[in-house]
């Protein structure tokens, strides 16, 4: 007999979406142009802030007519025009739920074509469980165009499915329905975590941050730094974070330098670097075990990126700051036991086309209220 | 490489009967026959498992089961491999769809298509989207035939059937006339055959034969191995099974196909 999986439960609350995965780590293998085949509105918005990042993105914009009678043409069209206008180096094709479902073979448009430079192209739509699907897709057909290593690859892999397992434990695909939530005052919890800091407690300060969003949570920990500086509390402060340039795509790695170097310059030493930019499912591991080993007398802990990777084992008696860009993360790493969670609402936009830190709500409130104290 | 073949024609001509009948006595050849039904009736494999419905990849996948080999390839008739895709009832859903995602898997998870010496892929009738070339579109089928009768209407879908292969610059290895019965039947298509660039392969004449052994849940090649029309299923079989250089098709004009079948 058939072994019959546990069916996965309903979950209603949107998630990301497995076709903006496979751009997002089409972008990260430095692709220059893609295309998405489907309709003009597909993927809008995040297809718009990749452009920010230099990749370009252009659609076949599918109609009602392309539905019924198939886009090939279109297709090879607008292959022939990326080619023309943009002379790219590396071109992505990415499937879209109306183009998957109605059979269109991507590489038959590829095969008419033959262009001179390599095509990554993803037969991806929108529904699949885990968004993490469009990932492994793109980096499928990147390994089959020798883009990546096949040992790049099962590293990205096995990240992956540890990257959908900290979402089912705690994360976005925890629940049946999670409610958006803004978080606790920014203003009452950085006064709280100032309150600490003037009092002489040990903290830690915990960069745990998925690829470039990084660029923004940095500057949290940048700021509790600083302020711990200010107040002559510097020494009790232990820095940690996911900035190890040497693994991972280009792009992560390129984006783990320029942190460091912001850092580096504004004075900010990091005591232990606990993983790569795109290690955030695992790096939380890491940091638990230093934290076992040196730290865990520590009076608190302000961690921000990923908080919710960051097993409770070894922080579960300190007092918890945790800084996320979901408002669907608020809910769950209450219930984990975190005593403070702050959200940054829209972080992610802010993060795209960035090669230095950039501020944030509440490094800002941070800095604010210890010109006071 | 398996031959790896495909039999095209008009809904009700009678592809399926002759799928199982040809793959039956590839078996009594000795040939490894696995034979994939495509049609969501999934009624492709029935009369070679005496009647027996087997459950289909798209049922599994709808129930979440996470599907290996075993759950999906049955034995049939002297170890004929039977698989059938499934779908949705008709009217809701999209079976072609189904068609894509099951023909995916199977490639993924199956052996039974490429450790085999034939696979023939029952396809439905009309190839109303383009689920339903999934099989030729993901490489799957080096060699299409279509069955059809000496009628205007099935010989019309036959045509447009050769005009989808050409587009697909898929090549055709023969026409095979299943017959109604009708005026000059073996003669038309035969020259509708020489005339789109093809051959035909075998005239299967009208016998109630095939409607009894198949009520019945069997196939003639095992209900009635000794029959006449036994015979002809055998001949067509060994004549696929030779070697043979398929061309593409080059469709008629209506104008010609009308003329056609008033010989």
């Amino acid at each position: 007999m058939p072994l019959k999986k546990e069916k996965e439960p309903l979950i209603m609350h949107p998630r990301p979406s497995s076709i903006v995965a496979a751009l997002y780590t089409l972008r990260d293998l430095d692709t220059d142009v893609v295309i998405l085949h489907g309709p003009p509105g597909c993927s809008f918005k995040h297809a718009r802030l990749l452009e920010e990042d230099g990749m370009r993105v252009v659609t076949t914009s599918l109609d009602e007519s392309g539905f019924v009678f198939g886009g090939h043409d279109v297709l090879v069209e607008v292959l022939e025009k990326v080619i023309e206008r943009f002379n790219p180096r590396r071109i992505g094709i990415v499937g879209t739920c109306a183009s998957m479902i109605i059979g269109e073979e991507l590489h038959e448009a590829v095969t008419q074509v033959q262009p001179d430079v390599p095509v990554i192209e993803v037969e991806v739509h929108a529904g699949y469980r885990d968004n993490t699907k469009g990932v492994v897709m793109a980096l499928e057909s990147a390994l089959a165009s020798g883009i990546i290593s096949e040992a790049e690859f099962e590293r990205q892999k096995a990240l992956l499915k540890e990257a959908t397992m900290v979402e089912k434990r705690h994360g976005a695909a925890s629940k049946e329905y999670l409610e958006p939530n803004r978080g606790d005052l920014k203003y009452k919890v950085a006064g709280r975590l100032l309150e600490l800091i003037k009092q002489g407690k040990k903290g830690l300060n915990i960069l745990n941050a998925k690829k470039e969003t990084a660029f923004m949570f940095a500057d949290i920990n940048l700021a509790v730094a600083e302020v711990a500086q200010k107040l002559n509390a510097g020494s009790n402060i232990i820095n940690m974070a996911n900035l190890d340039d040497n693994v991972g795509l280009p792009k992560n790695r390129r984006n783990a330098l320029e942190i460091k170097g912001d850092l580096k310059e504004k004075g900010f030493k990091i005591h232990h670097i606990i993983g790569g930019l795109d290690e955030y499912p695992v790096a939380g591991n890491t940091a638990d075990r230093i934290i076992g080993e040196k730290y865990k007398d520590y009076d608190f802990a302000v961690i921000s990126g990923v908080p919710h990777a960051l097993p409770m084992d070894n922080i579960k008696n300190m007092e918890l700051f945790s800084i996320t860009n979901g408002p669907r993360q608020v809910v769950p790493l209450k219930e984990m036991g975190h005593t403070h969670v702050v959200v940054e609402i829209d972080l992610h936009p802010k993060t795209l086309g960035v090669s230095h830190i950039v501020e944030s709500e509440f490094g800002a409130t941070l800095r604010e209220l210890a010109k006071d104290a | 490489m398996p031959k790896q073949i495909a039999i095209y024609g008009k809904g009700g001509i009678g592809k399926s009967s002759t799928a199982s009948n040809v793959a039956a006595a590839c078996a009594d050849e000795g040939y490894r026959v696995t034979i994939i039904g495509c049609d969501p009736k999934s009624d492709s494999s029935i009369t070679l498992l005496r009647g027996r419905r087997i459950p289909t990849i798209m049922d599994l996948m709808r129930e979440g089961i996470d599907i290996r080999e075993e759950d999906i390839v049955f034995n049939g008739y002297k170890g004929v491999k039977c698989v059938e895709i499934g779908g949705p009832e008709p009217g809701i859903g999209c079976a072609g769809r189904g068609i894509i995602v099951a023909i995916s898997l199977l490639k993924k998870i199956s052996s039974a298509i490429e450790d085999t010496d034939l696979v023939i892929y029952d396809v439905p009738g009309d190839i109303v989207c383009g689920g339903f070339v999934a099989p030729v579109k993901k490489g799957l089928v080096n060699e299409a035939y279509v069955l059809t009768s000496g009628e205007y209407m099935p010989l019309y879908a036959a045509n447009n059937i050769c005009k989808g292969l050409a587009r697909l610059e898929m090549t055709l290895n023969g026409v095979i006339c299943n017959s109604r019965g009708a005026l000059n039947e073996e003669k038309i298509v035969s020259e509708f055959s020489k005339e789109i660039g093809s051959q035909l392969l075998a005239f299967i004449p009208k016998d109630v034969l095939v409607q009894t052994c198949e009520r019945d849940g069997f196939s003639v090649i095992e209900n009635a191995p000794d029959s006449d029309i036994a015979a002809v299923y055998r001949k067509l079989a060994r004549s696929i099974m030779g070697k043979r250089d398929g061309k593409i098709p080059v469709p008629l004009d209506d104008k010609r196909l009308r003329e056609l079948t008033r010989i």
